[in-house]
């Protein structure tokens, strides 16, 4: 292939690559930029371009608005609890279900691994009323635990933790175990330091799932008193007179964490799904 | 292993809870003048024979033959674009990806203001510079559910992009080096040595692609909440309204009964065909 060739090749896979970070981009672009005009500018700007530049008169009423009058906060403070209760129950229970299974030898062990992937396929939606109805009687509804415990247990991260600790080297735990180190403390010192990538790559799902849910926490809250982010955010949505400004501006604070944590984790995650091949 | 409690009390109790309640008349806020009996499998003649029930398969079954296919092709060629070396091609990654981490329900609000039904709306002021008139896209019972797929689509590409990346990795480039030895062209190396290469991964992201598909509702209980004209009730929406809206907690429960069976069975048929590998 000739020099000239490779070049106009070059140019064009890199026009292709800016044309289709535009149409994927943008919309998250159109947010920020959105929140900071008022409805009326939001409003007329819709049809051209102007949409998705800094036009006109900006100002950061809209957050003013969103903190002051929606209560932002409170909402925020909710879906950040329901986080960190799950995201940090989840990655280390489920992590130690995953090393026992993986690592371990007991009796029953075979059982329960196929007790695991038969459960993993159960669909939450398909049980989500009922578990409604346990939460109800265990006095849950309407509190974090309420929101966060039920869906702790997750089969799909006991399996993906199992997969990961089976392909690990037995002689480090078994030369750990020689030394007098327990099995919890092997699990604690050892294998966490080890599993990086996977714990990042649960981090990052389980939080993700946790900001963004809606279903769950429609039934499991009754008031506003715990609502989480999504739900404000619909009810903000299908309020009789739509506040697209205040609307933007709630969108935005509501993706800039998950944002933030993506960025910080990023590397150990793209690594992870890139690595994993059909595993997943 | 206190995980097992947990996930006893929250997923294993409720799903055999699910199983029995299927067979009865049992009601989320009981009634004094109704008593709960069993009542075989009226449930799912009921579930049968109504017309909402079976439209909502139809929809959800319609959702999924729009977003798999479209994930799998687009998925594939974007994987196809960025599996290169070029400088920067890791940043362009990254921001295909980005819509994954935007909460669906801010996706959902986005494109429910992009495809405003009126002239001003962003797209529909867009294909107004060809000539097309608007549109009334997520109002209207012949697009609503169209409008919803291609948000979806939006959304999970760029994650699917970087499974099929992962899975495009493991051919090894010995095979194109042969290939063009033996003068194929581009397209003749894409259809015989990716794609086969391809297989499983694909199987896999058409798989959990499906599955997701299946369970559709934020969208759905964000936008439409099922309109217009049921054209966008969901199996997970109907078992919801069933369920904790019009409090038939026994109907639902043969709803997700039905829905549990139709994920396993596509569960079965993908680890079939992986074990055959």
């Amino acid at each position: 292939m000739s020099q000239r060739r490779k070049l106009i090749q070059k140019i064009l896979m890199y026009f292709i690559y800016v044309l289709l970070a535009v149409l994927f981009i943008s919309p998250i672009i159109y947010v920020f930029v959105a929140s900071l005009k008022n409805d009326d500018q939001i409003v007329s700007d819709m049809s051209s371009i102007r949409a998705f530049l800094l036009t006109g008169a900006l100002s950061l009423d809209n957050y003013v608005t969103i903190i002051s009058k929606v209560n932002f906060f409170k909402f925020f403070k909710n879906s950040m609890i329901v986080a960190v209760i799950f995201v940090s129950l989840s990655t280390v229970l489920n992590g130690m279900a995953g090393y026992a299974l993986g690592m371990l030898n007991f009796k029953g062990k075979k059982v329960l691994v196929s007790l695991v992937i038969a459960l993993s396929i159960i669909p939450t939606e398909a049980i989500i009323i009922n578990r409604f109805i346990v939460v109800y009687k265990l006095g849950l509804l309407n509190s974090y635990l309420g929101l966060s415990l039920p869906i702790v247990g997750y089969p799909l991260y006991i399996f993906l933790y199992y997969n990961h600790f089976r392909n690990m080297p037995r002689e480090l735990l078994e030369a750990a175990i020689v030394d007098g180190a327990s099995y919890s403390k092997v699990f604690w010192n050892i294998m966490i330091p080890l599993s990086k990538p996977i714990i990042s790559t649960i981090v990052i799902m389980g939080f993700i799932r946790s900001w963004g849910d809606l279903l769950w926490p429609t039934l499991a809250t009754r008031d506003e008193t715990y609502r989480t982010l999504p739900l404000a955010l619909r009810a903000l949505n299908n309020d009789i007179y739509t506040y697209w400004g205040q609307i933007f501006a709630f969108s935005s604070l509501m993706i800039l964490p998950v944002l933030i944590i993506f960025l910080v984790f990023q590397k150990q995650f793209v690594s992870s799904l890139t690595s994993s091949g059909i595993k997943g | 292993m206190p995980v097992i409690i947990l996930i006893s009390v929250f997923t294993i109790i409720p799903f055999l809870m699910s199983v029995s309640y299927s067979f009865t008349n049992k009601l989320l806020y009981p009634k004094p003048n109704v008593t709960t009996k069993f009542i075989g499998i009226q449930n799912y003649l009921k579930l049968l024979t109504s017309s909402t029930t079976m439209g909502a398969l139809k929809n959800t079954f319609l959702y999924a033959l729009m977003v798999v296919p479209a994930i799998i092709i687009l998925g594939t060629v974007l994987a196809v674009l960025v599996n290169t070396e070029l400088k920067g091609v890791k940043t362009f990654r990254m921001i295909y990806f980005s819509p994954q981490v935007v909460t669906m329900t801010v996706v959902a609000v986005i494109w429910s203001f992009f495809l405003a039904p009126n002239n001003y709306g962003l797209v529909n002021s867009f294909i107004g510079l060809f000539g097309i008139p608007a549109q009334r896209w997520l109002q209207d019972k012949n697009q609503a559910l169209f409008c919803i797929a291609v948000m979806d689509i939006w959304q999970n590409l760029g994650m699917q992009m970087l499974i099929i990346l992962g899975g495009l990795q493991y051919i090894s480039g010995e095979l194109y080096e042969a290939a063009m030895m033996d003068g194929c062209n581009s397209w003749q190396k894409f259809w015989n040595i990716t794609v086969p290469g391809l297989k499983y991964t694909l199987i896999y992201v058409s798989v959990s692609m499906t599955i997701g598909a299946l369970k559709l509702f934020t969208q759905v209980y964000v936008l439409t909440n099922g309109g217009p004209q049921d054209s966008t009730t969901t199996v997970v929406y109907l078992l919801y309204k069933a369920g904790f809206i019009n409090g038939q907690l026994g109907y639902s429960s043969a709803i997700s009964v039905v829905f549990f069976i139709i994920v396993m069975i596509i569960s079965e048929l993908q680890n079939k065909v992986l074990e055959g590998k």
